[in-house]
C-alpha cells in the first residue's frame, strides 16, 4: 500500500524548548490514524509541520510522495484546532473562497458546501455572515471547509471540541463516509475515547516523542487487561466467594458489583463460564482496554516527579473536559 | 517551492473586494479631497470672514513736517485697496500664494485714522498712549515717529533717515504689515515730491505686469505657470504618500485581524505562506492604485476646468504610478511584516513609528526638492532609498525635471530595494504568522528572518 504520509526523523524546537524530537511516522493511504497525547505533547506542532505551516529543523516530511504538503495542498483537508473565519463574509462566500483556493470551481465548491451544510443541520446559513452564527454552528461550517475539496488526506485537530452530542454524531458519520470514500484520515485528540471509537491505528506522543504506534486491535491484544466485570443478578450475592476460583487472582468490589483480575494464562472464556456458574450475572463482560491505561503504562513511570496517579488524573481531567465540551 | 498564481490572485481579489467595499475605505477615499477643499478654500474664507475689520487710530510724530499729510491720504481704506489691486495685477503669483490667512493682502482692509502729534513730543512719555484697557474706543494701534532726515538727506549721508514704529500689543501681523507698506509708500512719495518728481509718473514707470514664462523644449513650447509648478511636486508626493499609507495601513490591519481571529491557519491549510503574503500585497497594491487613479482623474478634471491640463506632462502620470508601485512594495512589506509579527493593533503601534517616520520624511522632502530640483541634496536624495521615490517624483514634477537616465536609475534602485524588503518580509512572515504572545522587538524580527 502506498504511503499518504511519511515522516522521517523530524525535530522541531521553539527557542530552547524541544517540541518534537526524532519523530518517524508512516501512514498508509486510506488509513484512519489517531494522534493522541495530553495537551502540549506536540500533536498540533506535528500537524502544522505536516501541513507545511511550520517547518522542521531536521528531518523530512513527504505527503503523497511530494516533498512537502505545499505541493499537495489541493488534496489535503485540514481542520485546525484554532479555527477562524472572516467575520464579515457570508458563509457561502467563505466556503466558496476556500474551495476555490483548493482548486475547485466556484460552482463545485458552492454545491458541495450546500450539501454538507444540509447534512450538518445548517441548510439556510449560506447567505448569513459568519459573525451571525453561534460558536457551534461556526464550528460545523469550519468542518465543512475542511472537506470542501473532497480531500485525499483529511487532518482533523480536535474536531469535536465545543460541539453538542448530536453534532458530534453527525461529524463522526461524515468522517466515516470520508474514510469509506478512500480518504486517509489523521485525527488528533486528547479525548482518548474518541480515538478508540474512530481509529484503526493509534500514535501516542508524549513530550514531543512518539511512545506508541500500533493498531487498536494489536493494543487490545498486547494490553489485555485480564479483567472481568461482573454485575450480579442478586445484589446480596457473596462476591468474595469468587476468590476461591482457580482463575481469579483478585476480586475488587465496587458499587455495581466486582472486578475480577484473572491469573496469568487463564482463558477468558473459561473464566466467564466459571464466574457465571458461581454467581448468577445480570451483566458480565471482559474489561476493554483503555488508551488512558496504555498511555500511563508507557509513560507514567518515566518521569521522576510525575506519578502515575497524577498523570491519570491529568488525562481523566482532559477526557472529561473533552467529553463535556 | 512553486507559487500558484491562481491562489495569489484569489487572495488578492478577496482582500481587494473586502477593502474596497468597506465603509472605512470609502470614507478614507473622500477624506483627502475634503481635507484639501477645507485647507485651500474653506479655511481661508472662514478665517477671513471671521476676522473683523481693524478700526483705530495711528499717531504720527512727524519731525519733518512733510510726511503727515501724505500718510493720512495713504492710510485711507480706498487707497489701501487700490494699492493691493495694483500689486495683485503686477505679481499674480505672489498674490495667489498670499491667499493664506496670515497674508496681509488677504485680510480685511483696516480703517486707520491718522492722529498728528506735535513733533516736539517726547516718545518715551507718549508711548503709554498705546496701553489701553481692552474695551476702550477708539483703539490706539501704533505710533509712527518719522525721523528728521527721512525726506531730505543730511549733507554727506548716503541714505535717507527712516521711521520708528511703536505698536499696541493687540495689533495683528496683517494690519502691521499694511501699516509698514503704507508708511513706506508715503515716505517715498514725499521724497519724490521733494526732488520735484511726480510720484504718479514714477509709479506708472515702475509698473510692469509679470507674464508667465513660456518654456521652450523639443516637445513644444508650453506656458509655465509658476504657481502650478510649485504645487505639482507637492501634489505628486501627496499622491504617493496617501496611496502608500492607505494601502499599507489596510494591509497591516487585515493581517492583524486574520491573525487575531485565527483565520490565518485555515488559509495556510490551502495556500503557502508566500502565496498568502504575495496575495495580500497585491490586493492592497490594487486598492492603493485605485485610490491613486481616482485622485489622478479628479486632479486632471480640475486642471481641465481651469484650462491648465496642457501644463501636465503625460509621462508624469506614468512615473507617479510606477513610483507608487515600488514605494508601496517597500513600505507595504514593512507594514505587512509588522502585521504578521503582532497579535493586536495596539501592539503594532509600538513598531509603526519608524516606518511612518520614513514615509512621512520622504513625503516632506517633496516641497523642498520641488523648489531646488537640481541641488546636490536633491540629486543625492533621489538615489538614497527609501526616500528616493519621493525625491525623484518631486524633481520630475518640478519646472526643471532631471534627465531620463536619472529617473530610470532611481526606479531601478527602488525596484532592488523593494525586492530586498519583500524578501525580508517573506522570511519574517513565514515564521511570525503563527506566533502569539509578547510582540517581538526589531532584533527578534531579524532573528526570525535568519531562522526562516
Amino acid at each position: 500500500m502506498t504511503a499518504a504520509l511519511e515522516i522521517a526523523g523530524i525535530r522541531k524546537t521553539f527557542g530552547d524548548t524541544v517540541a518534537i524530537e526524532a519523530l518517524d511516522l508512516t501512514i498508509p493511504a486510506g488509513a484512519i490514524y489517531g494522534l493522541i497525547g495530553p495537551s502540549g505533547a506536540g500533536k498540533t506542532t506535528t500537524i502544522r509541520m505536516i501541513m507545511s505551516i511550520l517547518f522542521p529543523d531536521r528531518g523530512s516530511i513527504s505527503v503523497f510522495g511530494q516533498g512537502s504538503a505545499l505541493e499537495a495542498k489541493d488534496r489535503i483537508g485540514y481542520l485546525p484546532e484554532e479555527r477562524g473565519s472572516y467575520r464579515k463574509m457570508t458563509v457561502g462566500a467563505f466556503l466558496t473562497y476556500l474551495g476555490c483556493l483548493k482548486g475547485r470551481t466556484r460552482a463545485q465548491a458552492f454545491g458541495r458546501a450546500d450539501r454538507l451544510l444540509g447534512r450538518l443541520g445548517l441548510p439556510d446559513v449560506q447567505a448569513r455572515k459568519c459573525e451571525e452564527l453561534s460558536k457551534g454552528m461556526l464550528q460545523r461550517v469550519q468542518f465543512v471547509a475542511s472537506i470542501i475539496n473532497e480531500p485525499d488526506l483529511l487532518i482533523l485537530d480536535e474536531p469535536f471540541g465545543g460541539l453538542d452530542p448530536m453534532s458530534v454524531r453527525l461529524l463522526k458519520e461524515i468522517i466515516a463516509e470520508e474514510h469509506e470514500r478512500g480518504a486517509t484520515i489523521i485525527f488528533s485528540t486528547h479525548v482518548m475515547a474518541h480515538a478508540e471509537e474512530l481509529c484503526e491505528q493509534i500514535v501516542m506522543i508524549h513530550k514531543g516523542r512518539k511512545v506508541l504506534d500500533e493498531p487498536i486491535a494489536g493494543l487490545r491484544r498486547r494490553y489485555d487487561t485480564r479483567r472481568i466485570l461482573l454485575e450480579p443478578l442478586d445484589p446480596a450475592a457473596n462476591l468474595l466467594a469468587l476468590q476461591s476460583l482457580p482463575c481469579a487472582e483478585a476480586v475488587k468490589l465496587n458499587d455495581s458489583g466486582c472486578d475480577v483480575r484473572l491469573r496469568e494464562g487463564t482463558d477468558p472464556g473459561d473464566a466467564v463460564r466459571a464466574i457465571a456458574g458461581l454467581v448468577a450475572p445480570a451483566r458480565i463482560e471482559l474489561a476493554r482496554i483503555r488508551l488512558e491505561d496504555v498511555f500511563i503504562s508507557l509513560v507514567g513511570g518515566s518521569g521522576a516527579h510525575e506519578s502515575q496517579e497524577a498523570l491519570r488524573t491529568h488525562l481523566q481531567g482532559l477526557s472529561s473536559t473533552g467529553a463535556a465540551a | 517551492m512553486s507559487i500558484k498564481l491562481q491562489r495569489v490572485g484569489l487572495i488578492a481579489a478577496r482582500d481587494y473586494k473586502a477593502a474596497i467595499t468597506s465603509r472605512a475605505f470609502l470614507i478614507g477615499l473622500l477624506v483627502m479631497p475634503v481635507m484639501l477643499l477645507l485647507f485651500f478654500v474653506l479655511v481661508p474664507r472662514i478665517l477671513n470672514s471671521r476676522s473683523p475689520q481693524v478700526i483705530g487710530e495711528v499717531a504720527v510724530i512727524d519731525t519733518t513736517g512733510k510726511v503727515g499729510a501724505e500718510l493720512a491720504r495713504a492710510l485711507l481704506p480706498a487707497e489701501i485697496a487700490r494699492r493691493r489691486a495694483v500689486e495683485a495685477e503686477e505679481t499674480p503669483l505672489k498674490a495667489a500664494s498670499a491667499s493664506a490667512p496670515a497674508g496681509a493682502s488677504g485680510s480685511p482692509i483696516p480703517n486707520m485714522t491718522l492722529v498728528q502729534i506735535p513733533p516736539t513730543t517726547d516718545i518715551d512719555t507718549y508711548k503709554h498712549w498705546l496701553i489701553q484697557s481692552p474695551d476702550t474706543s477708539p483703539r490706539h494701534l501704533a505710533i509712527v515717529v518719522v525721523q528728521p532726515d527721512a525726506v531730505t538727506r543730511r549733507p554727506g549721508a548716503p541714505t535717507f533717515g527712516s521711521y520708528a514704529l511703536y505698536t499696541s500689543s493687540k495689533l495683528d501681523e496683517g494690519t502691521e504689515a499694511t501699516l509698514r507698506n503704507t508708511v513706506r509708500g508715503a515716505l517715498i512719495t514725499t521724497r519724490l515730491r521733494a526732488d520735484g518728481i511726480d510720484p504718479d509718473s514714477m509709479a506708472t514707470v515702475q509698473q510692469v505686469f509679470q507674464p508667465d514664462a513660456v518654456v521652450v523644449n523639443p516637445a513644444g513650447d508650453r506656458s509655465a505657470a509658476r504657481g502650478f509648478a510649485r504645487v505639482l511636486p507637492f501634489a505628486c508626493g501627496m499622491l504617493l504618500f496617501i496611496g502608500v499609507l492607505t494601502g499599507g495601513q489596510l494591509l497591516l490591519t487585515s493581517t492583524v485581524e486574520e491573525k487575531s481571529n485565527r483565520v490565518i491557519e485555515v488559509l495556510l491549510a490551502a495556500v503557502s505562506p508566500l502565496e498568502l503574503m504575495y496575495g495580500k500585497l497585491l490586493g492592497q497594491l490594487a486598492l492603493g492604485m485605485t485610490m491613486t487613479v481616482v485622485y489622478l482623474v479628479m486632479s486632471l478634471y480640475a486642471l481641465a476646468q481651469l484650462s491648465l491640463s496642457g501644463l501636465l506632462d503625460p509621462m508624469l502620470i506614468v512615473y507617479v504610478l510606477a513610483f507608487y508601485v515600488v514605494t508601496y512594495l517597500v513600505f507595504g512589506s514593512m507594514m505587512l511584516t509588522i502585521g504578521a509579527a503582532v497579535n493586536q493593533m495596539a501592539e503594532a503601534q509600538a513598531l509603526m513609528p519608524p516606518v511612518i517616520i520614513l514615509l512621512a520624511g520622504g513625503y516632506s522632502l517633496s516641497g523642498f526638492i520641488g523648489q531646488a530640483p537640481n541641488s546636490a541634496f536633491s540629486v543625492a536624495m533621489s538615489f538614497i532609498p527609501p526616500a528616493n521615490t519621493f525625491a525623484m517624483i518631486a524633481r520630475v514634477a518640478s519646472s526643471a525635471p532631471p534627465p531620463a537616465w536619472e529617473v530610470w536609475t532611481t526606479l531601478l534602485i527602488s525596484v532592488v530595494t523593494a525586492m530586498l524588503v519583500v524578501w525580508f518580509a517573506a522570511k519574517v512572515f513565514k515564521v511570525a504568522l503563527l506566533m502569539h504572545g509578547r510582540p517581538p522587538s526589531f532584533a527578534t524580527l531579524i532573528r526570525w528572518a535568519r531562522s526562516a
